[in-house]
């Protein structure tokens, strides 16, 4: 019985890691079809292994660069912003994606934010969800090392410097818990999506007897914020909110 | 009545003279002919009809018809004339009568019977309408009567059912003719257009030509041209032209030649109200991009360069030629990505307004200039016009194009919030180029199992506390385990001891300061717990105030002792053991006072 279980475990082990070298290969075609200047077979050598459930910061910008030689720029767009989110600081995905920005129609102004926003953001942004996790799991060991210490310490110097640090890690950690969740909030409660239509009318309210208040064009970052039947509720860089029909706006939640 | 009768008589005479005068000469074989003949076919209930009842042979025993209907106000008169030209004979001879009607609708005037030579002839039965009354009874010999029979003005209209927008085209044509003549015209109110664009056909010389109105022969002078295109949709009403005209008719009179004499007169004619339907242009199939062009139209956008360096410029020019109201649209508007500095278009029209209407070219030039490296889609313009001959929409589209602007640098207009990093303005002044792809994959499950949110980091987040609150449970048995009372005392005497003794401890070596120090903790302690000035400090009150709080006398007892030995101990040789024994002495007798307190 064992033996069968680790000839199982063997060959399922065996299989992901012929499926993975597979992978890296059609990476290298789609690669070597863009160098040669296929771009529609390098597109669709790097959506089969998006398909096949695989992503990268890497594969996304690859995708998006063809898309930009292929001048779609909203499919463009859209990879890039998938790249940045895996790749926040990545040079090469940030300089190639302001090409495709150039591309698209709209450039929004964005809106100035407060030192106290920017700090916050910066500290939100400090790590990952998961390297928030991580760190807040770390903190809550340290602490209840500590702690034991300073329990268990009789020496009286050593005692209070446990004390101490003991206080401090505790408040990291609440601090660090603090974050970690409303970082995981915030990533719940915005979605961004780029927008498909070649051109699309933004509306006051939700019905056509209000007034138009502008006009977006593919490719535009927007941030999703409600719906009412055919009607989606968006909010623009700038700050300006308003409701566009029918909007072919593509989550960046999702993977297509 | 009396007059004609004599001038018939006379006639009469004159006949017989004339037929004996010519006695030989044979009468001819000839047709007899009988008819009447009417002046009007149809008259107002107030005017007068003629009717001639007209013979080419002399006859006997008239009957005139009864003129059921009418009255008849003269007549009969007779007229006989008689001629001969070339050796052929002519007789005519008629029975006037001048009537007016009594009553309104179709009436007949019968037959009139007559004898030629023995044989009865009768004419034709005439019908005649009698209409309402009109206004004024026409004199058909007087100068108005004359003008209004042979002069018009009239409105040529090329359509009267137009579309919004499509031209039209509106004539106002003379006609006149013998005897009138026109010797000088001029405009006395133009028509105003109003609810139509209107465009004037400069006409350099007006010219007479011949034409025809209602079937008849007349002259013709085209006096004004202009193309409209209908603004508002429903029934519009042209405005009447109107002209002062210098009329010249011949009168009755003649000069001392024989020629006639012209009698001028002055007259104002005015072309009629005419009233055209305008129909809206068809909602089915209405473009969304259609801004009012109605014509036949091309459109296209022209790019002057494909290719550029950053800052400098390049031109599209947006056109429209063919047929239509060109004047009267806009072009569609370029939507160009916003990163480019595009100044306002400049317009340009080329049209010529002809009769059949507007005709051209139209266009806007932008000029745009690139400030930045990387391309640029020319998103492609739509433009629509309604065709109104084949009553359909038609939409052109201009194509797809793309501007490359190298060399200069790249902005990044990071329109993203999660990122702080990159929401500035990044603008490097190095020319950056478009990277190339990335060559390490790198790839990972798309669906991840987070540690974020998991069991396992809830977990591992409360483990320790647990681990912490058992590692304080197992300290505290154990030290229960180990005796409680000596422990406590333990650590009482510790703290005691470093709040007190810290000094004495530190003198362990030198015996001299150790007692002084170990006497004056002593002292101090005393001070801390019972709140006693320095001063007071003799035995016996020492023991009064232990005595006030209670403490067994042994216990007092022993304290006085320690202080006791301090002073002793001072001046008296002491092993190092002896000094620790009284330290810890000390010790165990302030634990046991401070336990008592």
């Amino acid at each position: 019985m064992r033996k069968i279980l680790i000839f199982l475990s063997a060959l399922m082990l065996c299989c992901s890691m012929v499926l993975g070298q597979e992978e890296n290969t059609t990476f290298e075609n789609a690669n070597s079809a863009y160098n040669a200047g296929q771009f529609e077979k390098a597109v669709m050598l790097y959506k089969e292994i998006l398909e096949s459930g695989q992503q990268s910061a890497e594969l996304y910008f690859n995708l998006a660069n063809s898309y930009y030689r292929l001048n779609q720029v909203a499919e463009s767009i859209f990879y890039f912003e998938k790249a940045k989110l895996l790749k926040p600081k990545d040079e090469d995905i940030n300089i190639n994606s302001a090409f495709a920005q150039n591309m698209a129609i709209d450039a929004v102004e964005v809106l100035p934010k407060s030192q106290m926003t920017q700090w916050k953001e910066k500290i939100i942004d400090l790590l990952s969800q998961e390297g928030w996790a991580y760190f807040t799991v770390l903190l809550a060991w340290l602490l209840a090392l500590f702690w034991g210490l300073y329990l268990w310490n009789k020496v009286p110097l050593v005692k209070r410097t446990f004390f101490v640090s003991t206080v401090v890690l505790g408040l990291l950690l609440m601090g660090s818990l603090a974050i970690t969740f409303v970082k995981a909030s915030n990533a719940a409660d915005t979605t961004f999506g780029i927008l498909f239509n070649n051109k699309i009318e933004v509306w006051a309210e939700p019905n056509k007897r209000a007034e138009v208040l502008f006009l977006l064009h593919e490719g535009t970052k927007v941030q999703m914020l409600d719906e009412l039947q055919e009607w989606q509720k968006i909010r623009i860089a700038n700050g300006s909110e308003g409701w566009i029909k029918d909007g072919k706006v593509r989550s960046l939640k999702g993977f297509k | 009545m009396k007059k004609i009768g004599k001038v018939l008589l006379m006639m009469k005479t004159f006949i017989t003279i004339l037929l004996l005068m010519m006695g030989f000469v044979q009468t001819m074989a000839q047709e007899v002919s009988f008819e009447a003949k009417v002046s009007k076919r149809s008259l107002g209930l107030n005017e007068r009809l003629r009717v001639d009842f007209i013979m080419n042979e002399n006859g006997d025993d008239f009957t005139p018809p009864p003129f059921k209907g009418f009255r008849v106000v003269g007549g009969p008169n007779q007229s006989i004339s008689n001629s001969w030209v070339n050796g052929k004979r002519s007789f005519s001879k008629t029975y006037t009568y001048f009537l007016t009607p009594i009553q309104k609708g179709a009436l007949t005037i019968t037959q009139a019977k007559i004898n030629i030579d023995g044989e009865i002839y009768k004419t034709t039965p005439q019908r005649i309408t009698v209409t309402e009354a009109v206004e004024v009874p026409r004199d058909p010999n007087s100068p108005e009567y004359l003008i209004d029979d042979n002069l018009h003005l009239v409105t040529k209209i090329s359509n009267n059912r137009p579309y919004l927008n499509e031209a039209i085209t509106v004539v106002y044509k003379l006609y006149f003719r013998n005897p009138l003549r026109i010797s000088d015209g001029r405009v006395v109110e133009n028509p105003q257009f109003a609810d139509f664009w209107s465009h004037n056909i400069n006409i350099p010389q007006l010219k007479v030509e011949n034409g025809t109105y209602k079937g008849e022969q007349y002259n013709v002078v085209v006096w004004k041209k202009s193309v409209l295109y209908p603004q508002k949709t429903g029934k519009l009403s042209l405005e009447p032209l109107s002209l002062s005209l210098v009329i010249d008719l011949p009168s009755n009179r003649r000069d001392f030649f024989g020629n006639r004499i012209l009698q001028q007169s002055s007259r104002t004619v005015t072309a009629g109200r005419r009233t055209i339907k305008v129909k809206p242009l068809p909602e089915k199939g209405k473009p969304a991009n259609f801004f009012g062009a109605v014509g036949q139209f091309n459109f296209d956008a022209l790019l002057n360069k494909n290719a550029l360096k950053a800052t400098e410029s390049f031109e599209i020019k947006l056109k429209v030629t063919g047929k239509g109201n060109l004047k009267l649209f806009n072009l569609p508007e370029l939507v160009l990505p916003n990163t480019l500095e595009v100044f306002e278009p400049e317009h340009t029209e080329n049209v010529r307004t002809t009769m059949s209407g507007m005709q051209g070219s139209i266009e806007d030039n932008y000029t745009i200039v690139p400030r930045f490296q990387g391309k640029y889609p020319i998103a492609p313009v739509s433009f629509s016009y309604f065709d109104p001959k084949k009553q359909e929409y038609f939409t052109l589209r201009s194509s797809n194009q793309i501007v490359d602007v190298y060399g200069g640098p790249v902005a990044t207009n990071s329109t993203d919030k999660n990122i702080p990093s990159t929401t500035k303005q990044l603008i490097t002044n190095t020319d950056e180029s478009f990277r190339f792809i990335k060559l390490t994959p790198n790839l990972e499950p798309i669906v991840k199992e987070e540690f974020w949110n998991s069991k396992r980091y809830y977990a591992l987040l409360v483990l320790p506390l647990f681990l912490l609150v058992a590692f304080v449970l197992l300290m505290q048995r154990n030290r229960r385990i180990s005796g409680d009372l000596e422990g406590s005392r333990l650590r009482l005497a510790n703290r005691l001891s470093k709040k007190y003794l810290g000094e004495a401890k530190k003198n362990l070596k030198n015996k001299a300061l150790f007692y002084d120090a170990l006497e004056r903790a002593l002292y101090n302690y005393l001070k801390a717990r019972l709140k006693i000035k320095t001063d007071d400090f003799s035995k016996d009150k020492i023991t009064k105030f232990l005595g006030d709080r209670k403490l067994a006398q042994e216990e007092i007892q022993s304290f006085i002792a320690l202080l006791e030995n301090c002073e002793v101990a001072r001046y008296s040789p002491a092993t190092d053991a002896k000094m620790q024994q009284d330290f810890d002495q000390v010790l165990s007798v302030i634990s046991n006072i401070e336990k008592k307190l």
